[in-house]
């Protein structure tokens, strides 16, 4: 059960957590606990997270109160709550008049029936009141260690987001880093411009407009567009720095902004390897579609169909060179490209999933081996116990991306 | 074939922002001609379906600090380069803070201009930005396509009035019918009608005032109240009308 307030000025920066996170997906969760309330959105290929957390402090009041039932291994039931942006945003549509217009703003929902109310009291005796249906889906967590990257950097959004004016919200963009400056330019490349009659761009950033320039590994990596501007627009409006951390391509990048009351992560993925030169978005998306039936065929195989919904965790990775599970030896000269074991390892110790579904199916397999093979379908790696299966289609999968007919 | 050029002043480089982006929203090709003294912005009206046709002269010397052209040949001492005019009006609306602006004709595995601004920012170290433009070269045979049009002489030549008054008259028009008549006399007078089976609709200007005639003027013989009269394509109008900023 959740019950909290809000006053105008907060209910605002609500909702321009939820505008940032439609740019990510079409779907949002809702995850209060006793930290406080987070929202939650996965896009359908898996390659971008976002994950707002408002701590208990942030609201006027904040009340959740977990259910007194438990399931059979013990753990509470948490809310479970998937909400369509396409119900909740139209409700945050006019955030910026909220602070005169608004004066409270309550959330709650109702034990029995799946619904959040949300409720404005508006000024003039008004009060409006938003019933949205969700559907009982548990979200997705990913914990992805921002520490334990080499390279971080601290910017105002503002100097970003003038930078960032050059690329399309479609557009793939490079970022590239040395100890010297950042350069971000157009992933597509010189090569490709000529094809596409568009414009190759690039800025150079020099170290003194960052907050803080941490860069540990000379590295590029290549992602959307369209999540980091969502997130520049929120770190605006909530007046706080924005921090990116990231490795080496192939290894997700981490937008994110902490603060006391509130902390937003966004977790991209990169693409990996060599592939900036071949790959424009066109054949991004072709490796996709591609990619996803084998994965169907795979989930099925597998028996995996009651783990989890959504199936499609395929990376956005034009080749799955990641494939790297936990322990076991790869064979796969793409990851020799990545230097050390070490390497290897740290990505996938910080990224897994935890499912805390309390879906039936699951409780028959052990929790480790279930995170496991979660980690593996989220960033394109592979668990151990599939290698068999899987190593021949990947093997073909991996040279049909290097072609350039895909 | 090699250009380059240079603009320092904040000034200049609005003006010149401005007019790219006035050229963006009039032409979605257009031909770039760079000689010594000038640069031109062309559309040619055998390209674009509807006839229409437009020159945009700059004196190069008003906006460059730097300019450096060599054409194709010493007799032949242009360049015509072909380029989707967006482009240019986006590399250059990054252009805002700038420094310093430097235009060149580069060979990246095809030809580019490549616009490279250096922006100004709080910090010491400044910002640079490069965007590279793809382009065609437009060959030295079909040069004779983008000369200069004659402007034929006119029979009545009136000052408009406001431009944002007249595209909201226009705009409206265009719901109603896709031709448009104007008229206008020697008086300051300016009529938009525009005609259907169950409507007709004018829009009378007064007081618009005439440009000066000049001593040698056929119309100078004509009566001042007598309207001169033509047909227009609205959506035509109207996207010229669009293209047109605030100076």
């Amino acid at each position: 059960m959740l019950k909290c307030g809000m006053s105008g000025t907060q209910v605002k920066v609500f909702g321009k957590a939820i505008q940032a996170l439609s740019r990510v997906s079409d779907e949002l969760w809702l995850d209060p606990s006793e930290k406080g309330l987070a929202l939650r959105s996965l896009n359908s290929s898996s390659s971008a997270c976002g994950y707002v957390l408002f701590s208990s402090v942030f609201f006027e009041h904040y009340q959740w109160s977990a259910s007194k039932e438990m399931n059979d291994d013990g753990r509470s039931l948490y809310l479970n709550c998937k909400l369509g942006m396409k119900s909740i945003l139209p409700i945050f549509r006019c955030v910026n008049s909220f602070e005169r217009y608004v004066e409270k703003c309550k959330i709650f929902t109702t034990s029995d029936k799946c619904k959040v109310v949300i409720q404005f009291f508006c000024r003039h005796g008004i009060k409006k009141t938003h019933n949205v249906c969700f559907q009982e889906s548990s979200p997705l967590q990913v914990n992805f260690e921002k520490k334990m990257c080499c390279n971080t950097l601290m910017i105002q959004p503002r100097l970003l987001a003038e930078a960032m004016v050059l690329f399309s919200s479609n557009e793939d963009v490079t970022l590239a880093v040395s100890p010297l400056n950042l350069c971000l330019k157009s992933a597509h490349g010189e090569l490709a411009a000529d094809l596409t009659n568009s414009v190759y761009s690039e800025m150079l950033v020099g170290p003194d407009e960052f907050d803080f320039f941490q860069v540990g590994l000379d590295t590029e990596i290549t992602f959307c567009c369209k999540e980091l501007k969502g997130m520049l627009i929120f770190s605006e409006a909530v007046h706080v720095p924005m921090s990116i951390h990231f490795d080496f391509p192939g290894k997700p990048v981490a937008l994110s902004i902490v603060d006391m009351l509130l902390e937003a992560n966004f977790i991209l993925a990169t693409l990996a390897g060599n592939s900036s030169r071949s790959c424009s978005p066109q054949s991004l998306c072709l490796s996709q579609a591609g990619k996803r039936s084998d994965w169907r065929q795979l989930n099925s195989k597998a028996g995996q169909r009651g783990m989890h919904k959504p199936p499609e965790c395929i990376s956005r990775k034009t080749t799955p060179k990641r494939l790297c599970p936990q322990g076991t030896p790869v064979k796969n000269s793409a990851a020799e490209d990545h230097g050390s074991p070490q390497l290897k390892k740290a990505n996938l110790d910080n990224i897994h999933e935890v499912p805390r579904s309390s879906v039936g199916d699951t409780e028959e397999e052990p929790n480790s081996f279930s995170r496991r093979k979660f980690s593996s379908m989220f960033f394109g790696a592979v668990s151990s116990d599939q290698q068999e299966h899987l190593n021949q289609p990947f093997a073909s999968l991996a040279m049909a991306s290097d072609s350039e007919d895909d | 074939m090699k250009f380059r050029a240079k603009i320092v002043d904040a000034a200049c480089l609005n003006h010149f922002t401005r007019v790219s982006n006035m050229i963006a929203k009039l032409a979605k090709t257009c031909t770039l001609r760079i000689s010594p003294e000038k640069l031109n912005f062309i559309l040619c009206d055998r390209l674009v379906g509807g006839g229409v046709s437009m020159w945009c002269e700059l004196e190069q010397e008003n906006f460059f600090s730097e300019f450096q052209m060599e054409g194709v040949s010493a007799e032949n001492n242009a360049i015509y380069l072909e380029l989707t005019s967006e482009n240019l009006s986006r590399a250059l609306k990054t252009a805002q803070n700038a420094r310093t602006l430097k235009i060149k004709l580069t060979n990246k595995h095809f030809p580019c201009l490549t616009v490279s601004v250096e922006l100004l920012s709080m910090s010491t170290s400044s910002r640079i930005v490069t965007h590279d433009i793809p382009l065609k070269v437009i060959p030295r045979k079909l040069w004779k396509d983008f000369q200069q049009p004659s402007v034929p002489d006119a029979d009545v030549s009136i000052y408009l009035p406001v431009l944002k008054t007249l595209k909201s008259v226009v705009e409206k028009m265009k719901n109603i019918s896709n031709h448009l008549v104007i008229e206008a006399n020697l008086n300051g007078e300016l009529n938009l009608k525009i005609e259907t089976d169950l409507v007709c609709v004018t829009t009378h200007f007064k007081d618009l005032g005439n440009p000066p005639l000049a001593s040698d003027d056929a119309s100078r013989d004509r009566d001042p109240a007598e309207m001169a009269e033509v047909h227009v394509d609205i959506r035509k109008l109207l996207q010229f009308l669009a293209g047109q900023q605030t100076w």
